[in-house]
């Protein structure tokens, strides 16, 4: 039995104060909710939870005592335990191995009792049942047996508190359900739960309670039971969020796509496309669902002239793109939002005016014979940080400093406010708040109600089912099924796990 | 608080030292070349004739190093402006910058190693020395003794004060040759066309391992580095072989003392006697009577010798050593040239 | 606008701990640490403060060694600003010694060989062949680089080898070997081709040339092409996020071997210096590990031309203060070597300085 409280906890870096005054408590059994947009400060709290940073006031207390953690090695002696979004796993490693990396249990001689700890770790998966055969090498375990491992390995070093972060970002529907099987099964068995997320249905569907934080601050804890989505928005965004965005029926227009038999080699010279055909045309939005690695990136990299294909066509407009430069395909009206806005989007410690201009730095008015005009770039930029809402303290700040969900507007922002014809929108959404994914689609809706054509490839199912008009399933570098805008979540789910 | 007024005392106090530190009625000072003053060679023996005229009339003395050629200039410009009453610069390749600061500042007295000035230059003495009649003695002597019948040297720069060495080097084995009817040969310098083997530095050991290997590797039981400390690592090597297998003839001073690692290695050492003409070029400036020109060390003056055998006299047979003491005193009345 | 753009990105992109009390905290520590090894080695407190003392006068204390520390700065700051260029390219160009050699030999022998032009074509000629050399020499790697993906690293460490040998085998030609000598030296510059001193007016002996104005003249340009043209935003774009620039559709390989090429002009107008302004004449040592210095002074800068510009005359003024140290306290000239190293040390790990003193930090470990 545990019960953890966090107490006026606050804590600030520099001058922004990320945590302030903020009381949570969970207790054995329990699944608390902790909801909130990217960067109201889920994360600095799980850090002070988890040892790695100091909160500047406040108290934690584990079992009615307060408990200093100066180092994560505390904490996870005081039993908390953290399943991260990215996983820490060494892929090469056997899943045991990879469980009690840190942790090993030695016999003479620095001898590794590899044996017994294999069968610790069958006793838990049986437990708990997290299905993972412990002797299997990790990278060849799918994303959600993966995420098992590392629930093993929170339990093996016997944590009674365990925090979720974003966990379900990387699953297909399918793997959502089962994960929620598994926290329940936890909680039955008198472990304490933190799940954070930003999806609203899944806190309302497993918590027991909700505490949602905006800057900062703790805004509301409410009951999930007596909750809508609607009202746990507007809590999380602080404004009235509208959810279910109005999509008119459009005319569809002139074919601007055209992918014809295309086939694309992997960094590893292996088929990562196979011979896939589809179109885009004027007024449409084309969603690409699939669960990531299946082929995404390589499509819109051959799309927009950064790799190679071995086989097949793509047009654009009816003229045939091959060996076609990146910098060709801005001047042809194609715009890309990159997957990876850290990775390709943009650059964290250029200032927002640069990442705007970073597509068209060489044209007029932002230079001139090769030279910059800085005044011309700062006057476009205040316009856009304006028309896209972005929020930033202002236009010289580096992009670093911005949250993901602006870095993010600021990308959409550079993409559309140039000339568009075509747009590539790749996971546009992705780890950003509510309130700019909000923005964004809107956004994304209304350059398709212009006629434009939309591409849009996300991992994200609700986001394909919101904005596409067609539906296509992507699948080991197949498209093995294509649906309309009416289908159900079941359905795309199965084609997503390959089930045509 | 307390020690903080004590330690701004002295700092007060060590600025004004500093700002009056010419304590002395005169001062000798020495800028090296890129070597170092602790080369264990020319650097290391100049300064020693600084210190020994330091020891002798009590003067005060003062040491730059320079670290890069780029150095030579202001090293010897700050001397002027210290008021140096002599400043002796050691090396040749110090000439030019040595040769302007002296013609840019007639009042101060400069002294150099290794160089004469055609024309001479009024305030400033060039030693230079003779080095070929002490290394011919040597040539002679590693003639006699090398049983495989070649010999090796290797320059630090293709620069007179070094090939001087190995011109008398060469020039005593052909004698032995001539004399003996012997057929010893020398790898590493041609005289005629002033050509050899040089490590184009002054400062790495591994070329002076790697040079002598070399000549070894050719047949060379016996090599001379005339490089400076370069020489310091071909000592290790023939350390490591066993002095059955390599000898080494030092450059400079005598290597037997200054290189205790590796003593046993050295067969001689031909002797520039750079400390007793810098002491020489100092009490001159001291008592008024110093005067430009060049001074010339020779086997006569004993400007230029050969460090005794030590720890190899073994190997040197009482004949040879008998035939080499004669050549010497041949050389020094004049009956013998040590030319090629 | 414009005044008012970079009013904010002074003020809010100008990471006060970062770019200014690191390099001050690591510079100070570094002397401090030097204090120390002197204490270690036995000499007195007196005689180290005297050490210290000089240490100062001796790079600042007069106007002789204000130019000597300018003078022993220029061609530091020249290569720092070639480092520093590539640096925010994201190359790590390790050539400038090579390429320094190379622009010098270049310079050298225009320097010498051409008798019939007036001043004001000679100079700028033989600095232009000096520049170009650099640039054509640096670019190899960056051709390397571009075309086969080898590491600049890898590529330049080599060129630095054989432009070495080079150097050698060129001064050892009849046509540039200074006549009546063995050793490897070149032939003298001819006096139009020598950089005028800029201060002898006051004293002869004030060696500063006008190869400093030159060089103020390449920091503000550094500083502009930087951040006031398209290349400099795609040299700073490939070399914060190689990826992002891709995508924004600059190509790598242009960039790459652009950079290359400014950073070798820069390096080989280092050497050029050397020769037109210092020495007259080409020797194998002339390089005096300048290029490598640069790195140093590229990295204590931060690679920002000011920064390169306040860094590189710290370390002139060690230079020549060093000077007046050795003489004044009879401590040995290595000190300074020392002290720089612990320099690089201290900026290399910035954590070391935080915590060394950590009461002069507002804001905490980012990490």
């Amino acid at each position: 039995m545990v019960n953890i409280e966090l107490k006026n906890i606050s804590k600030s870096f520099g001058s922004v104060q990320a945590n302030q005054d903020i009381n949570i408590k969970v207790n054995s059994g329990e699944i608390l909710g902790l909801l909130g947009e990217n960067g109201a400060g889920k994360s600095t709290l799980m850090n002070i939870l988890c040892g790695l940073y100091r909160p500047d006031e406040g108290k934690i207390i584990i079992n009615q005592k307060e408990t200093h953690f100066d180092n994560p090695g505390d904490a996870i002696k005081s039993g908390v335990g953290m399943v991260h979004q990215h996983f820490m796993l060494v892929p090469i490693f056997t899943v045991t191995e990879n469980v009690i990396l840190g942790n090993e249990k030695t016999g003479n001689l620095n001898y590794l009792k590899i044996k017994d700890s294999e069968k610790k770790v069958s006793e838990i998966s049986e437990k708990y049942s997290l299905l993972v055969n412990p002797k299997e090498i990790t990278e060849r375990l799918s994303v959600g047996a993966q995420q098992r491992v590392e629930i093993i390995k929170v339990l093996f070093r016997s944590a009674e508190l365990i925090i979720f972060d974003e966990p379900t970002a990387v699953l297909t529907p399918q793997e959502v359900k089962e994960l929620f099987k598994i926290m329940n099964a936890l909680k039955k068995s008198g472990k304490a739960i933190i799940f954070i997320t930003h999806k609203l249905h899944e806190v309302r569907e497993v918590c027991d309670k909700i505490s949602i934080l905006r800057a900062g601050m703790i805004v509301g804890e409410v009951d999930p039971k007596k909750v809508s989505n609607k009202e746990l928005a507007n809590l999380m965004v602080g404004r009235p969020v509208n959810l279910s965005l109005e999509r008119k029926k459009n005319k569809t227009g002139k074919t601007i796509l055209e992918v014809d038999n295309l086939s694309v080699l992997n960094e590893n010279r292996e088929i990562a496309l196979n011979q896939i055909s589809f179109n885009v045309k004027e007024g449409e939005i084309v969603g690409i669902a699939g669960v990531q690695g299946n082929g995404q990136t390589e499509l819109v990299e051959s799309i927009t002239g950064l790799r190679n294909f071995v086989a097949g066509n793509v047009s654009y407009f009816e003229k045939k793109m091959e060996y076609i430069t990146p910098r060709e395909i801005h001047k042809l009206g194609i715009r890309h939002i990159p997957e990876d806005r850290q990775k390709s989007g943009v650059i964290a410690n250029f200032t927002v005016s640069e990442n705007k201009i970073l597509n068209d730095y060489y044209q007029k008015p932002f230079s001139s014979n090769y030279i910059m005009s800085w005044g011309d770039v700062e006057r476009v930029s205040e316009t856009v940080v304006k028309n896209f809402d972005i929020r930033t303290p202002s236009i010289t700040t580096l992009t670093q400093n911005l949250s993901g969900g602006n870095q993010q507007k600021l990308v959409v922002g550079r993409e559309l406010s140039n000339k568009v014809d075509f747009l590539i929108a790749s996971q546009p959404t992705r780890g950003i708040d509510v309130g700019s994914i909000e923005y964004i689609h809107k956004q994304l809706i209304e350059t398709r109600n212009n006629g434009k054509g939309i591409l849009l490839i996300s991992t994200e199912l609700d986001e394909i089912l919101t904005l596409s008009d067609r539906i296509l399933v992507l699948f080991e570098g197949k498209i093995i099924k294509e649906f309309s805008s009416n289908a159900s979540t079941e359905e795309i789910g199965l084609a997503m796990a390959g089930q045509s | 608080m307390k020690l903080s007024y004590k330690l701004f005392g002295a700092f007060l106090a060590s600025v004004l030292i500093s700002l009056s530190s010419t304590a002395f009625a005169f001062t000798a000072c020495q800028v090296t070349d890129i070597g170092g003053v602790d080369d264990k060679g020319f650097n290391a023996t100049s300064w020693k004739g600084v210190q020994d005229a330091v020891a002798k009339h009590g003067i005060g003395s003062k040491l730059l190093e320079s670290n890069a050629e780029t150095d030579y200039v202001p090293n010897l410009n700050s001397f002027v402006s210290e008021g140096c009453d002599i400043i002796v610069s050691v090396g040749f390749l110090m000439g030019e910058a040595t040769a302007n600061a002296a013609k840019e500042n007639p009042e101060s007295k400069f002294a150099i190693v290794d160089f004469a000035y055609d024309p001479t230059i009024p305030n400033v003495m060039g030693l230079i020395y003779n080095t070929d009649e002490a290394a011919f003695l040597a040539g002679y002597l590693a003639a006699g003794v090398s049983k495989t019948g070649i010999v090796g040297t290797f320059g630090g720069i293709n620069i007179p004060p070094v090939t001087i060495f190995m011109d008398g080097f060469v020039a005593g084995v052909n004698h032995y040759n001539k004399t003996k009817g012997t057929n010893v040969s020398v790898l590493g310098w041609d005289p005629e066309s002033k050509e050899g083997l040089f490590t184009n530095n002054f400062s790495s050991l591994d070329d002076g391992r790697a040079f002598a290997q070399n000549l070894y590797d050719e047949g060379a039981d016996i090599v001379m580095p005339v490089a400076g400390p370069v020489g310091l690592g071909s000592a290790a090597l023939a350390s490591e072989l066993g002095t059955d297998s390599l000898k080494i003839i030092g450059v400079d001073v005598d290597q037997y003392v200054l290189d205790t690692k590796n003593q046993s290695v050295y067969l001689t050492t031909v002797e520039k006697g750079m400390d007793a003409t810098v002491l020489g070029a100092i009490e001159s400036a001291k008592n008024g009577s110093f005067k430009g020109g060049v001074y010339v060390g020779t086997l006569a003056n004993n400007g230029v010798r050969i460090a005794p055998y030590h720890d190899l006299s073994s190997s040197v047979s009482n004949g040879l050593n008998n035939e080499i003491k004669k050549l010497r005193s041949s050389i020094i009345n004049g009956f013998l040239s040590v030319k090629n | 606008m414009r005044d008012y753009l970079k009013k904010k990105i002074i003020s809010e992109n100008f990471d006060f701990e970062e770019i200014l009390l690191i390099p001050i905290l690591a510079t100070l520590l570094a002397l401090i640490i030097g204090c120390l090894f002197l204490l270690a080695t036995g000499e007195t407190f007196e005689n180290i403060l005297v050490a210290f003392t000089n240490l100062f006068i001796g790079s600042f204390g007069s106007l002789n060694a204000i130019s000597e520390t300018c003078t022993a700065a220029t061609p530091l700051i020249f290569a720092a600003l070639g480092i520093a260029l590539a640096f925010r390219a994201g190359l790590f160009n390790i050539g400038a010694e090579g390429q320094i050699i190379i622009g010098g030999m270049a310079a050298v022998i225009i320097g010498f060989s051409i008798d019939f032009l007036p001043i004001w074509l000679h100079l700028p000629l033989a600095l232009l062949f000096g520049a170009i050399f650099g640039a054509l020499y640096a670019a190899i790697a960056g051709w390397l680089k571009a075309t086969t993906g080898a590491h600049e690293v890898i590529s330049t460490i080599m060129l630095n080898l054989i432009a070495l040998r080079l150097l050698d085998y060129f001064l050892r030609l009849p046509v540039i070997q200074k006549e009546g000598r063995n050793d490897p030296i070149s032939k003298s510059v001819l006096e139009t081709a020598q950089l005028p001193q800029i201060l002898s007016f006051i004293e002869p002996q004030l060696r500063l040339h006008s190869g400093f104005i030159l060089m103020l003249v390449a920091v503000v340009l550094v500083y502009w092409l930087l951040f006031h043209t398209t290349i400099g935003f795609e040299f700073r774009s490939t070399g914060s996020n190689p990826n992002a620039a891709q995508y924004a559709g600059i190509k790598a390989s242009l960039t790459i071997i652009l950079v290359m090429g400014i950073a070798g002009a820069l390096a080989g107008l280092a050497g050029s210096n050397q020769i037109m302004g210092v020495l007259g004449r080409a020797t194998p040592g002339f390089s005096a590990s300048i290029g490598f210095d640069a790195i140093a002074v590229a990295l204590l800068g931060r690679s920002h031309p000011i920064g390169v510009l306040f860094a590189g005359l710290l370390f002139g003024a060690l230079i020549a203060g060093g000077r007046l140290m050795q003489v004044k306290a009879g401590v040995s000239i290595d000190l300074i070597t020392i002290i720089q190293a612990l320099i690089i040390v201290f900026i290399a790990a910035p954590l070391l300085v935080r915590n060394a003193v950590p009461w002069a930090f507002k804001t905490k470990d980012k990490s």
